[in-house]
C-alpha cells in the first residue's frame, strides 16, 4: 500500500468518524453567538480565561451536535475596557454579524450601555457572568431592558431574605445597623423586606458612614427602642467598633451578622464570648456532582486549576444560552429569551456541562421533555429580573469561635423567594 | 444590507461625536497652542450635566429635572463652559508641559468626583434611565441610529461652520499669533491671558457638548465612560488629521475611530475562534502601527494646516 492509497482511507476513515459523530448534522450552516469581553487593558487577565471558557462551551456544543443541527460560531471581540469600544463592537456583532445572543461583558460600566443601546433596543438576548451592579435589576423591573438581560451572578438578594427568615425565627423585634453603601442600603433594604414579611418588626433602622472613630449615635438611637436583637451589615473594622460600644451601653448580647463580619478579626476586636451564640449568612461554596465534573474538564483541558474568577458562571452563561438556543423553535433573541427559564426548569431532568451533558440536553429537547441546567456553578434559576439566587452558608459563634451551622440551598433559597412573593 | 447601514449609521455618529470634541482641542492646540491633556474631563462634565438636566426624578440624587433634550445640550455647554473657566483662570498662566500636567490631573479629579459624588452622580453605579431623544417614534434601531446620526451630520456642520467664521475673524488672527509668538503679540497690545482664556473655555464647551451627544446616544452615564485613554484618542485624532485645520480634526476622528474598532472586527473574521483571545493583543499593536505609519508619511496629519497670512493675501506654500 502505498503512501497516497493511506493518506485517501484514514481521510475517508476520519470523514465517516466525522459524519457518524454529528449525525444529520447539515455541515454547511453555523449560527453566529456573540461574546464581549475585556482581552486588554486593566481587565485583561480576568478577561481572558472567561473568554476563554465561553469558547469551550461553544466547540463542546458543536461536538455534541450543534444547535438546530448546525455550527455554532463564537464570535468574540476585545472592549478593551472602555465602554464605547465595548458598544461598537456589540452593535457590529448584532447589525453586521446579526448574532441573535451576545455574552459578556465583565465590568457593569460596559455591561449597561450595550444592553441600554444596542441588546434591548435590536431584541438581542445578553447574559453576563460578572456585572453586579442592582442597576440591571431596575432596568428589569422598569420593564426597559425587555426581559432580555440575564446574569449569572448571584446577587445579594440571597443572603438578604435568609438574614431576614434567621431572623425572624429567633427575635420579634430588632434593630438595624447598616454601612451607607450600594452593599449596605441593598442589604438592609432584602433583610427588611423579608423580616417583616415573615412578621418581625423592625423598630430602628439606622445607616452609619465608614471609618469613624466612634458609633455612639447610632448604636445609641438603636439601642433606645430596647430591640431584642440587633442586626448589623457592616465590614470588620467598622462592625467590631459598633459591637463594642453596643455592648458596653448594655445592649442585649444577641446578633445577626452580615457576610463580611464573618471574620476571626472581628471575634479577637471584640472578644469572643460576648460575641457567643451570634448568627450570620455569607455566600456557601458550590459543590455538587456537576461542579465536580466541570472542575475535573477544564483541568483536562486547560491544563489549569479553575479557580480563576468567573469562569464557572461563564461557562454556565454560555451554556444556558446554546442551550435556550437549541430549545427555542426559531433562534431569534426573543424565543432564545423566552426558552432560557425552559432550559433551567427544576421540573426538567438534570443535565450537566460537557459534551456528554450537551448530548443528553440534545436529545431530550429533541423528544421535547423538559430539561434543567445544572452547570458549573451548580443549579440555576433565573428570577422574574434574570438574576439567580445562590447557596447561603449560615454560621455561628460557639465556644469562641467561627463555626457553620447548615447550608440553605439555591432550591431552598427559591423556596424561601416564593414564600415572600405570595 | 441593512445590517451594514445600521452598524455604519452607529459608528458614524460616534465618530461625528469625537470630531466635535477633537474641533475642540484643535481651538486650543491646533490654533492657540494650548497644550489640553484633560479633555476628558470636560467631556465628562458635558456627560453628567445633560444627564442631570435631562434624567428621571430619583428620590435619593439631586437634580433629574427631565427637561427637553436641547436644554440639556445647552447644560452641557454651560456646565463645561464654567468648568473651564475656573480651570482657566487657574492654569491660563502656564506653559505647554506645565499645563498639560495640571490638565491631565484636573481630568483624572474631575473622574474621581464622578465616582463619588454618589448623590449627584449615583457614583460608580451611574445613571439609568436617560431616555434617549425621539427613541419611541422610531420602530427600529436602524430608524433611531440614521435619525440620530442625521442630528450630528447638522450638529458638526454648525459646529464647523462657527469655527470657521471665528478663526477667520481677527480674533482667530490673534490666536495664530499667539501659538506662533507669544511675546510679539504682547508686544502688539493683544492681552494674551484674555485671548488664552478665551480659545480654552470654546474648545471644553465643545468637548461637553460632544459628552452630551455621546450620553444622548447612549442612554447611560457612568464613571467608567471617562477613563483617561478617552483624552489620548481625541488626541490622536487631531495629530493624525491634522492640527490646525478643522476639516482635518473631523476626518482624523473618523479615520482614526475607524482604525479602533475596524481592527477588532478584522482580527475576529481573520483568525479562527481559538487563536482569537490572544489574537486581541495584535489589535492594539495594529492601532499602533497604522497611528506611526501615517504620521511617518503624513507627518502633518492627512490634511495639514492651509498656510495663509489672512484670507486676502496669498504665499506660496512652501
Amino acid at each position: 500500500m502505498t503512501t497516497r492509497t493511506w493518506a485517501l482511507a484514514s481521510t475517508v476513515a476520519l470523514a465517516a468518524l466525522a459524519t457518524g459523530t454529528t449525525g444529520a448534522q447539515a455541515q454547511d450552516c453555523t449560527i453566529p453567538l456573540g461574546a464581549v469581553f475585556p482581552l486588554t487593558g486593566a481587565n485583561g487577565p480576568i478577561g481572558e480565561p472567561i473568554a476563554e471558557t465561553g469558547r469551550w462551551a461553544v466547540e463542546q456544543m458543536n461536538e455534541a451536535g450543534g444547535v438546530h443541527g448546525c455550527e455554532v460560531e463564537y464570535l468574540l471581540r476585545d472592549t478593551q475596557g472602555q465602554s464605547a469600544v465595548g458598544v461598537d463592537a456589540a452593535r457590529n456583532l448584532v447589525d453586521v454579524q446579526g448574532v441573535p445572543a451576545l455574552l459578556g461583558a465583565i465590568s457593569s460600566g460596559v455591561s449597561l450601555p450595550i444592553l441600554t443601546s444596542v441588546t434591548a433596543p435590536a431584541e438581542v438576548v445578553q447574559v453576563s457572568c460578572c456585572s453586579s451592579s442592582p442597576s440591571f435589576t431596575e432596568l428589569a423591573e422598569s420593564g426597559e431592558s425587555g426581559g432580555f438581560f440575564f446574569r449569572t451572578l448571584p446577587t445579594s438578594r440571597a443572603q438578604g431574605v435568609v438574614l431576614g427568615n434567621i431572623a425572624s425565627q429567633n427575635y420579634d423585634q430588632v434593630s438595624v445597623i447598616y454601612i451607607n453603601t450600594d452593599y449596605g442600603v441593598n442589604l438592609a433594604q432584602e433583610f427588611q423586606q423579608a423580616y417583616e414579611a415573615w412578621g418581625g418588626t423592625i423598630l430602628e433602622s439606622v445607616a452609619y458612614n465608614q471609618e469613624q472613630a466612634s458609633y455612639r449615635p447610632e448604636v445609641n438611637s438603636a439601642l433606645a427602642a430596647e430591640p431584642d436583637a440587633l442586626v448589623l451589615i457592616a465590614f470588620p473594622v467598622d462592625g467590631s467598633t459598633i459591637l463594642r460600644e453596643w455592648i458596653s451601653f448594655g445592649g442585649p448580647q444577641e446578633f445577626v451578622l452580615s457576610n463580611a463580619l464573618r471574620s476571626d478579626d472581628v471575634l479577637e476586636a471584640v472578644g469572643a464570648q460576648f460575641l457567643d451564640g451570634a448568627l450570620g449568612v455569607d455566600n456557601a461554596q458550590v459543590s455538587g456532582p456537576s461542579v465536580e465534573s466541570f472542575n475535573a474538564d477544564y483541568q483536562a483541558a486547560f491544563d489549569a486549576d479553575p479557580n480563576r474568577p468567573g469562569i464557572h458562571i461563564n461557562y454556565d452563561a454560555a451554556a444556558v444560552t446554546l442551550l435556550a438556543m437549541a430549545a427555542a423553535p426559531e433562534v431569534t433573541g426573543p424565543a432564545i429569551r423566552d426558552h432560557i427559564r425552559v432550559v433551567t426548569d427544576p421540573e426538567g431532568e438534570e443535565v450537566y456541562p460537557g459534551v456528554e451533558g450537551f448530548s443528553r440536553a440534545l436529545e431530550l429537547i429533541e423528544a421535547g421533555e423538559p430539561i434543567r441546567y445544572v452547570g458549573a456553578s451548580g443549579p440555576i434559576s433565573f428570577d422574574e429580573n434574570g438574576d439567580v439566587a445562590g447557596p447561603v452558608l449560615i454560621w455561628t459563634v460557639t465556644d469562641g469561635a467561627l463555626a457553620e451551622d447548615r447550608v440553605i440551598t439555591v432550591d431552598e433559597v427559591n423556596a424561601l423567594f416564593d414564600e415572600l412573593a405570595q | 444590507m441593512m445590517g451594514y447601514v445600521s452598524y455604519l449609521s452607529f459608528f458614524l455618529t460616534l465618530a461625528l461625536i469625537y470630531g466635535i470634541a477633537t474641533m475642540g482641542l484643535n481651538m486650543q492646540w491646533g490654533f492657540t497652542g494650548l497644550f489640553n491633556a484633560g479633555v476628558v474631563g470636560f467631556f465628562a462634565i458635558g456627560g453628567y450635566a445633560y444627564a442631570i438636566v435631562i434624567g428621571p426624578d430619583r428620590p435619593d440624587l439631586v437634580g433629574g429635572f427631565e427637561l427637553p433634550f436641547v436644554i440639556g445640550l445647552l447644560g452641557a455647554l454651560v456646565f463645561s463652559a464654567l468648568a473651564a473657566l475656573i480651570v482657566g483662570l487657574a492654569t491660563m498662566r502656564l506653559r505647554s508641559h506645565y499645563l498639560a500636567i495640571s490638565t491631565f490631573g484636573i481630568a483624572l479629579t474631575i473622574q474621581l468626583v464622578a465616582l463619588n459624588f454618589e448623590s449627584l452622580t449615583a457614583g460608580n453605579l451611574g445613571l439609568i434611565g436617560l431616555g434617549r431623544p425621539l427613541e419611541d417614534a422610531f420602530d427600529t434601531p436602524l430608524g433611531f441610529n440614521l435619525f440620530y446620526l442625521g442630528l450630528m451630520v447638522v450638529a458638526t456642520l454648525v459646529v464647523y461652520g462657527a469655527l470657521q467664521l471665528i478663526l477667520h475673524s481677527p480674533w482667530g488672527r490673534v490666536l495664530r499669533a499667539i501659538r506662533e509668538d507669544e511675546e510679539a503679540a504682547v508686544s502688539l497690545g493683544k492681552n494674551v491671558s484674555r485671548f488664552r482664556l478665551e480659545a480654552f473655555v470654546i474648545g471644553c464647551s465643545l468637548m461637553g457638548l460632544a459628552g452630551a451627544f455621546y450620553v444622548g446616544s447612549i442612554g447611560y452615564i457612568s464613571p467608567f465612560d471617562f477613563l483617561p485613554i478617552v483624552t489620548f484618542q481625541i488626541w490622536t485624532m487631531l495629530i493624525l488629521g491634522g492640527s490646525g485645520n478643522n476639516r482635518g480634526a473631523i476626518l482624523g476622528a473618523i479615520v482614526v475611530w475607524g482604525v479602533w474598532t475596524s481592527s477588532g472586527w478584522l482580527i475576529s473574521t481573520i483568525l479562527p475562534p481559538a487563536w482569537q483571545v490572544r489574537g486581541a493583543a495584535s489589535q492594539v499593536i495594529l492601532i499602533g502601527l497604522i497611528l506611526v505609519l501615517t504620521l511617518l508619511y503624513r507627518p502633518r496629519g492627512l490634511i495639514g494646516e492651509r498656510v495663509t497670512v489672512s484670507s486676502g493675501a496669498r504665499l506660496d506654500d512652501g
